[in-house]
């Protein structure tokens, strides 16, 4: 392989890269699979965001101001990230792929600079609204379990604090690394 | 309909696809294959959303680049391949050998260029003229036929190494 005219002969010669059999039909039984997952996700969400108001009646959260302020500080931070994920998702999807190459960075470089925003300034607040409602709510849980339930909730609450805010470090680093990737 | 249309559109287009992917891929077939349905899985979903404003051979390139190269991102950069096609593998005589090396040494060069270098040289190898890799890539014509030239003696050096 000397020339570049020969490279493309033996690179167009590469054997064996024909279509597979029934492969058509496999992308679209793929597709239809993606999208009931997709539907699933949505489905999952709204249930949890449904528990969560039910929750806040079945407890009868609005007849204590404490609880009322503690756990309605902590539903409605979950439901926002609910909201704001979804949004990020729907912005994703409307990114075309069949863009110019210049085009589609261009388009990919914006999402992923508001991604990183709504990283750095609404997933903090949004954090920190979840432990403050949390706290809120530790007088309660004091006053009103046993001692080994409460210590229970103060230790299991901070695990998911930690495990939670990992998470997130993570996927920003991740998001980060594609953004550079992609400005590079 | 649109399924009979589609079978035709993928059998004709995957040998080209899967090329574009491998080229991608640093030779790693089995993560091209997977890199070629997710191209065929946007196919199918904006097919009914194809204008004739060009060909479509070139709108499936425009999927396959920005999918490969948004796939890669989000994953580690591959080692050099030793996946290569069952074929190449197979084989143990001299000329299948010598030919598995010269693959491996092109998959290998075309790794370290830039990503656009490695699109325009891809899209180079796969014969498209350079009014189609402009408008596939984005730039000017007369941009294209500059950094392909560069780019071609550059790959040819560095296989000929």
């Amino acid at each position: 392989m000397k020339e570049f005219e020969d490279i493309r002969i033996k690179w167009q010669n590469q054997a064996n890269k024909q279509a597979p059999n029934n492969g058509a039909k496999k992308v679209i039984e793929k597709t239809r699979r993606l999208k009931s997952g997709q539907r699933l996700t949505s489905i999952i969400l709204s249930i949890t965001v449904a528990i969560l108001v039910i929750f806040f009646f079945y407890v009868k959260a609005y007849s204590m101001q404490t609880m009322t302020i503690g756990l309605g500080i902590m539903i409605l931070s979950v439901i926002v990230r609910i909201l704001m994920e979804l949004l990020s998702l729907r912005q994703l999807k409307q990114i075309k792929y069949d863009l110019s190459l210049g085009k589609f960075k261009e388009e990919m470089i914006a999402y992923y600079k508001v991604r990183l925003r709504t990283h750095y300034i609404f997933t903090p607040i949004i954090l920190v609204l979840y432990v403050i409602g949390f706290v809120i709510l530790m007088p309660l849980f004091k006053s009103a379990l046993s001692t080994g339930f409460y210590t229970y909730i103060k230790v299991s609450g901070l695990i998911v604090l930690v495990v939670g805010a990992y998470l997130i470090f993570m996927q920003i680093k991740k998001e980060l690394f594609v953004l550079r990737s992609l400005i590079a | 309909m649109r399924q009979t249309q589609f079978d035709t559109i993928y059998k004709e287009n995957y040998p080209k696809v899967i090329r574009l992917c491998m080229g991608y891929t640093n030779g790693n077939e089995s993560q091209a294959q997977d890199l070629t349905q997710d191209v065929f899985i946007k196919v199918w979903e904006n097919l009914g959303d194809f204008k004739n404003h060009s060909a479509l051979s070139t709108w499936i390139y425009r999927i396959t680049v920005n999918t490969c190269l948004m796939s890669l991102r989000k994953k580690k950069k591959l080692r050099l391949s030793n996946n290569l096609p069952m074929h190449v593998e197979s084989n143990n005589d001299s000329h299948s050998e010598s030919r598995e090396q010269q693959f491996i040494q092109l998959y290998g060069c075309i790794d370290k260029l830039s990503e656009n270098s490695k699109t325009i040289i891809l899209l180079a190898l796969e014969g498209l003229p350079q009014k189609e890799i402009a408008e596939i890539v984005g730039v000017k014509h007369e941009a294209i036929r500059v950094r392909l030239h560069r780019i071609k003696n550059e790959l040819t050096k560095c296989v000929k190494k």
